[in-house]
C-alpha cells in the first residue's frame, strides 16, 4: 500500500509551502488583481451557494440539535435547573460547537471539492493550457474561489447560526420539553451579545479562509494521475482537521480566555 | 450501501477468514495516520470547548472545582466520539477512499473478480473490522487527551487539580464508558462502509476520485452526526441514573 502522509517531519515540510503560497493568493486578492475576474468569482460563490448551503445547514442542525439540545436538557434537568440549559445551549450553539461543526464540514464539503477540482485541472494539463493562454492561473482559480468563499460564508454561517438555534429550541423545548418556551428564550437570550456574535463569525471566517487556502495548494500542487488527486484529497482534509480545531482553541482562548463577559457575577 | 453492508457483515463471518493480515496492516495503517491529528484535535478542542468556557461558567457560580464533573458529560459521552469519529472519517476513511477509489479507476478491482477474490472479503472486511476496532480504541485516547485540556483548564483557572478528579470518578459510571465506546465502534461502522462504498463506485477519471472522497467525507460526518443524536437519545433515556450529579 502507498503510504500518503505520515509522520509529522512532512507536514512541517510543507508548511511552508502553503505558507508562501497562500500569502501570495492573499496578495493578489488584496491588491484586486482578483477584480480581472470577477466574474468567475461570483460564478465560484453561486456554485458555493446551490452546492455547499444545505449541507452546511443540515450539520448545523444536527449538532444544534443533540450535542447543544439534548445534552443541555438533560444537564440542566440533572441539576434540578431545567432553565441552565438555555445558557448551555447558548454557549454551546454561538461560541463553540458551531463554529466547529461548521469548519468541520466546511473541510469536508468546500475544501475537499476545491482539491478535487482544481488538482483534476492540473492533472488534465488544464492548469498549464490556461497560463500559456497567457491567464494567471493562480489568480484566476485559487484568489477567486477566496474571494468567493469571503463573499458567500458569512451569510451561510448566519444563516447556519439560526438553523441552530431553532434546533436547540425544538430539542430543549419541544422534546425533553422540562422548561417553558418564554423560561428558556430568556436565558437564552440573556447568555449572548452582539460582541459574542462577531467573535463566533471572526472564528469561524477564520476557519473558512485557511480552509480555502489549504484545498487550493494541495490541488494546485497534486501530481501523479488520478491516484494523485485522491491523495492530496485526503491529506487536504487531515490538515484542514487540525487546523480548524487549532483555530478554534486559540479563537476560545484570545475572544473568551478567563473572562466569560456573563450578565451575572463579575 | 445497505447492500454492501450486508454482504461485508456475512462474509467476514463466514469462513475462510483469509483477511488476517490485511486486516492487520490496515489497522496500523489507521493507527500511523491518526494517531498525531487525533491527539492534537482533542486536547485543542477539549481545552477551549468545554475546558475554558465551562470553567468560565462554574467560576461564575464559584464552583470551578465541580469542573471535572462536567467533563464526564463533554469529553466522555461527547466530544471525545464525535471528534474520534471526525478524525477516523477525515484521515483514514479519506486514505481508505482514495485508496480504494484509484484501484476502481486503473481496474483493479475488475482484475481482481476476473481471478475469482472476492474484492469485498478481501479489501473491505478488513478495512470495515480494521476502522471498528480502532474507532473504539482510540475514543479511549481521545478522553484521555479531552482531560488533559480540562486540566489545562483548571490549572488556568488557579485550581487545584484534586477537586477534578474526585469530581470527575464520582460522576463517571460504566454506564459512561460503555456506551462511548460501543457508539464509537458503530462510528467506525458507518464510515468504513461509507468510505468503502464510494472508493468502489468511483468513476470519471481524475475528478471522479476526488469527487469520491469529497462525497465519502461529507456523508460519513452526516451519518455518525445523525447517529450521535439518536444514541445520545436512547443512552440518556434509558439510563436516567447516570444523568443524577454526585
Amino acid at each position: 500500500m502507498n503510504e500518503p502522509f505520515i509522520g509529522p517531519r512532512e507536514w512541517f515540510g510543507s508548511t511552508g509551502d502553503i505558507g508562501q503560497f497562500s500569502v501570495r493568493v492573499l496578495l493578489d486578492v488584496w491588491s484586486g488583481r482578483v477584480l480581472h475576474f470577477f466574474g468567475e468569482a461570483v460564478r465560484q460563490a453561486g456554485i458555493l451557494i446551490l452546492s455547499s448551503a444545505l449541507v452546511l445547514w443540515i450539520q448545523s442542525f444536527i449538532i444544534g440539535l443533540g450535542a447543544c439540545g439534548i445534552e443541555g436538557a438533560y444537564f440542566g434537568q440533572a441539576q434540578g435547573a431545567p432553565a441552565v440549559a438555555g445558557i448551555y445551549s447558548a454557549w454551546c450553539d454561538l461560541r463553540e460547537a458551531i463554529p466547529y461543526a461548521f469548519g468541520y464540514m466546511m473541510a469536508a464539503k468546500i475544501g475537499t471539492g476545491i482539491v478535487a477540482e482544481i488538482g483534476a485541472m492540473r492533472i488534465n494539463d488544464e492548469i498549464d493550457a490556461l497560463e500559456v493562454m497567457g491567464v494567471d492561473s493562480m489568480t484566476f482559480l485559487c484568489a477567486t474561489r477566496l474571494l468567493a468563499g469571503w463573499m458567500v460564508l458569512p451569510f451561510l454561517y448566519v444563516a447556519g447560526m439560526g438553523v441552530a438555534y431553532l434546533a436547540s429550541y425544538i430539542a430543549v423545548v419541544k422534546q425533553v420539553a422540562a422548561v417553558s418556551s418564554g423560561g428558556y428564550l430568556l436565558v437564552f437570550w440573556q447568555y449572548q451579545n452582539p460582541q459574542d456574535f462577531l467573535y463566533s463569525v471572526t472564528k469561524a471566517m477564520t476557519m473558512a479562509t485557511v480552509i480555502v487556502l489549504v484545498a487550493c495548494y494541495f490541488g494546485y500542487t497534486a501530481s501523479g494521475g488520478p491516484v494523485g488527486v485522491g491523495k492530496a484529497t485526503a491529506k487536504s482534509m487531515v490538515l484542514n482537521l487540525v487546523l480548524v480545531t487549532l483555530i478554534g482553541m486559540l479563537g476560545t482562548q484570545l475572544f473568551w480566555g478567563t473572562n466569560p463577559r456573563t450578565p451575572i457575577g463579575g | 450501501m445497505m447492500l454492501l453492508t450486508a454482504r461485508t457483515i456475512s462474509s467476514a463471518l463466514r469462513p475462510p477468514y483469509l483477511y488476517g493480515s490485511e486486516f492487520v496492516s490496515q489497522f496500523l495503517f489507521t493507527l500511523r495516520i491518526c494517531w498525531l491529528p487525533l491527539l492534537i484535535t482533542t486536547f485543542a478542542l477539549s481545552y477551549g470547548a468545554p475546558g475554558l468556557q465551562a470553567a468560565n461558567i462554574l467560576g461564575v457560580l464559584g464552583s470551578v472545582d465541580r469542573l471535572g464533573g462536567f467533563f464526564v458529560l463533554a469529553a466522555v459521552r461527547e466530544i471525545g466520539p464525535l471528534i474520534t469519529a471526525t478524525v477516523i472519517a477525515g484521515a483514514a476513511g479519506t486514505a481508505i477512499t482514495a485508496d480504494l477509489g484509484a484501484r476502481k479507476i486503473r481496474e483493479e478491482l475488475d482484475a481482481l473478480q476476473v481471478l475469482g477474490v472476492d474484492p469485498v472479503k478481501n479489501l473491505v472486511v478488513p478495512r470495515f473490522l480494521a476502522l471498528m476496532i480502532a474507532t473504539g480504541l482510540f475514543n479511549i485516547y481521545a478522553i484521555l487527551f479531552g482531560l488533559f485540556g480540562g486540566m489545562l483548564a483548571a490549572v488556568l483557572h488557579h485550581q487545584p487539580l484534586g477537586p477534578f478528579w474526585v469530581t470527575f470518578f464520582e460522576n463517571t459510571s460504566t454506564v459512561d464508558l460503555w456506551g462511548s465506546t460501543l457508539k464509537t465502534t458503530i462510528f467506525g461502522a458507518l464510515i468504513a462502509i461509507i468510505c468503502c462504498y464510494r472508493g468502489m463506485t468511483a468513476s470519471g477519471g481524475a475528478e471522479g476520485v476526488g469527487k469520491a472522497v469529497n462525497q465519502a467525507v461529507v456523508g460519513s460526518l452526516i451519518a455518525f452526526g445523525s447517529f450521535n443524536y439518536v444514541f445520545t437519545q436512547v443512552l440518556l433515556a434509558t439510563h436516567p441514573n447516570i444523568l443524577t450529579i454526585r
